[in-house]
Parts: C-alpha cells; structure tokens; sequence
C-alpha cells in the first residue's frame, strides 16, 4: 500500500471532508486556460466544487452550454461530471471514485443522463491522471461535434 | 466517451469557423504545475497515507535525491509529516493545510463576514447531525446506516462527506474567529 490515491482500498466503505486545498490548486491551473470561460467555486473560502465552464466556441449552436464540476476528497476519493445542455435535451458523463452498492470503488455513469448503476472502471491511480483523462475525454467529444 | 449524436454536430456553415484544439494546452501539461517545486507538491497533496520517498519520486516523477531534498523542506514548512523511521515515510500534514486556511480566513474576510459563514455552516452541520442518530460523522457505519435506513450507500456516503466537510469548515471559522478576538484577549488578559 502506498500513499497515492490509490483504489486498492476499493471495498472499504469510507467517507473524508472535501479536499479544499486540492480544489484549489485545480482552480489555479484551470483558471488562466482558454478552455474554460469561467472556474466558480460556492463556497469560496472552502469549495465544495468547482464549476468549470466550457467555452462555448467549441461546440456548434446546438449545444447551448456544457460544464465540468470537480469534487475531491481527503481520501482520494473524487466525482468529476461533465454536463452538457442541448436545445432539446442534455448529456451527462460522470468518473467517479467512491463507495457504492452497485459498482466498483472507481466507476463510470456514461450519458445521457448518467444512468445508476454505471461501468466498473479502473481509474489511474495519481489525481493528476484522473483530471488529464477525463479532460482528454472531454476534447474527443468536442472534436467529434466538428468531423464529418 | 460516447461521440455526439450525428443531428447535433456541427453543420458545414459551422465548420468553416471550427476551433482550434491543437493551440489548447494539452490535458496533460493543463493539470500539472511549471516546476519541479510543483511536481512534488501535488505529489504529497495526494498522499493519504504514508509514502517512502522513492513513492515519493515516482509520483513527481523526478528522482528519489531529489524527493528526499524536498520532503526535507516540506517537513520543514509543515507542508508533510515524518511518519515512521526506517524505512522513512512521509504523510501529508493536514494540521498545516487547516492552518494555513485559518490565515486565508482571517486575511480575506471581516470578523463580521467569518460570524456569517460560521452560522451558516452550523446550521447545516446541525441538520446533517438530525439525520443520524449519533454524535459524530466518525461513529456512523455507511452500510449498515444505508441497510437500516433503505437508502443506497452511495446516498448515505455523499451525506456523511457532506457532514465531514461542514464540520470540518465550522472548525476553520472558530479558529479563525478565536484567534482574532484572542489576540485581543491577550493583550488585556494577559497572565
């Protein structure tokens, strides 16, 4: 067992306060790139999420905005939910690490509407990993809205 | 990652002013800091429990020299904690995180402004506490409250965190509070 986020710990049930001080770097790193028009952490002075708001330009006008909240945990544990809302309709696509009775510790909900239960995953076990995937996953789904 | 419905794409109008992601930084650069400083960093703010220096090196990615000159500093900062001797492992030092928020709280807020926030954290750690019937989030058993109650662990688990980070920000406001208002104290009290 080493000290990293690791998901070795995958049956245990446990629970940590919110990672404040992750959250917040994540918001420095986030808060200067092109990608995001807007990075809101409610409340400020110790986030509970972080509300990272895409850009528009990278999606045609029938997506009207799209998101990606960020939680953390103490324990490594993390929710990370990327949302997307259409002229009609919405999608949804959640990585999570957490205890629950119908997946695995690390998990996936894929869209539309992150359906319960969700696929077992194996995420990467360093934070930084975990932010980089899903943020890459994010840009193919955006790239797609542009081929054809 | 499933790809957009074919009516949402982008339509040939649309295309003719496609964005540009090759210019974007990559995900990969965008979640990592500029310096070696950084790397280790955010490597001991992953730690949760306690990790060799060669872990150490291995999550910065930079050598295990290196590591230990760092966590030497770090331990000096209070950033980490020496755990066990030999072989030496090291833990994020949480102490020094709540710490150094309270600073945070007391530079960036009135005393005022921190009585506003500490109520409304108490109140919400007061009715997170109405939902189980014992005195702290610690003694609460997930699965077992979840079976008892019918509801999903994953249900019970978001409440429990919910709970543990209330307290956790009712703790950061009363320090915040109790110094400034000591500093007071201690200079008319002083024994």
């Amino acid at each position: 067992m080493t000290g990293q986020d690791a998901s070795s710990e995958s049956n245990s049930v446990s629970s940590a306060p919110i990672d404040f001080d992750r959250l917040d770097l994540i918001r420095d790193r986030f808060a200067t790139d092109e990608r995001f028009t807007q990075i809101v952490d409610q409340p400020e002075f110790a986030s509970e999420r972080l509300v990272c708001v895409y850009d528009t330009r990278f999606y045609p006008s029938s997506v009207q905005n799209a998101r990606v909240e960020i939680v953390w945990f103490e324990n490594g544990d993390f929710s990370l939910h990327y949302y997307e809302n259409h002229v009609e309709g919405t999608f949804d696509h959640r990585w999570d690490r957490h205890p629950s009775d119908h997946n695995a510790r690390d998990h996936i909900h894929p869209g539309p509407d992150a359906p319960t239960p969700g696929d077992d995953s194996s995420h990467p076990s360093d934070w930084r990993d975990v932010l980089s995937m899903a943020l890459a996953e994010i840009e193919a789904r955006q790239r797609a809205f542009w081929d054809g | 990652m499933e790809e957009p419905r074919s009516e949402l794409q982008a339509d040939a109008e649309e295309r003719t002013t496609s964005p540009d992601f090759d210019a974007l930084t990559s995900p990969e650069e965008l979640v990592r800091g500029e310096r070696t400083r950084d790397d280790f960093f955010d490597a001991v703010l992953g730690l949760s429990n306690p990790a060799t220096a060669s872990e150490v090196a291995d999550l910065a990615g930079h050598g295990v020299d290196a590591a230990r000159e760092y966590l030497e500093w770090f331990e000096q900062m209070g950033i980490v904690k020496q755990v066990t001797e030999s072989p030496a492992t090291y833990e994020r030092n949480q102490s020094y995180l709540n710490w150094r928020r309270v600073q945070m709280l007391q530079d960036e807020y009135s005393t005022a402004e921190i009585l506003e926030l500490l109520k409304a954290e108490a109140a919400r750690v007061d009715d997170l506490a109405e939902e189980f019937d014992v005195a702290s989030p610690e003694a609460v058993s997930i699965s077992k409250h979840a079976s008892a109650t019918d509801q999903s662990i994953e249900d019970v688990w978001v409440a429990v965190s919910a709970w543990k980070t209330a307290r956790r920000r009712v703790d950061l406001l009363e320090r915040a509070l109790a110094t400034e208002s000591g500093d007071a104290a201690d200079q008319r009290t002083a024994v």
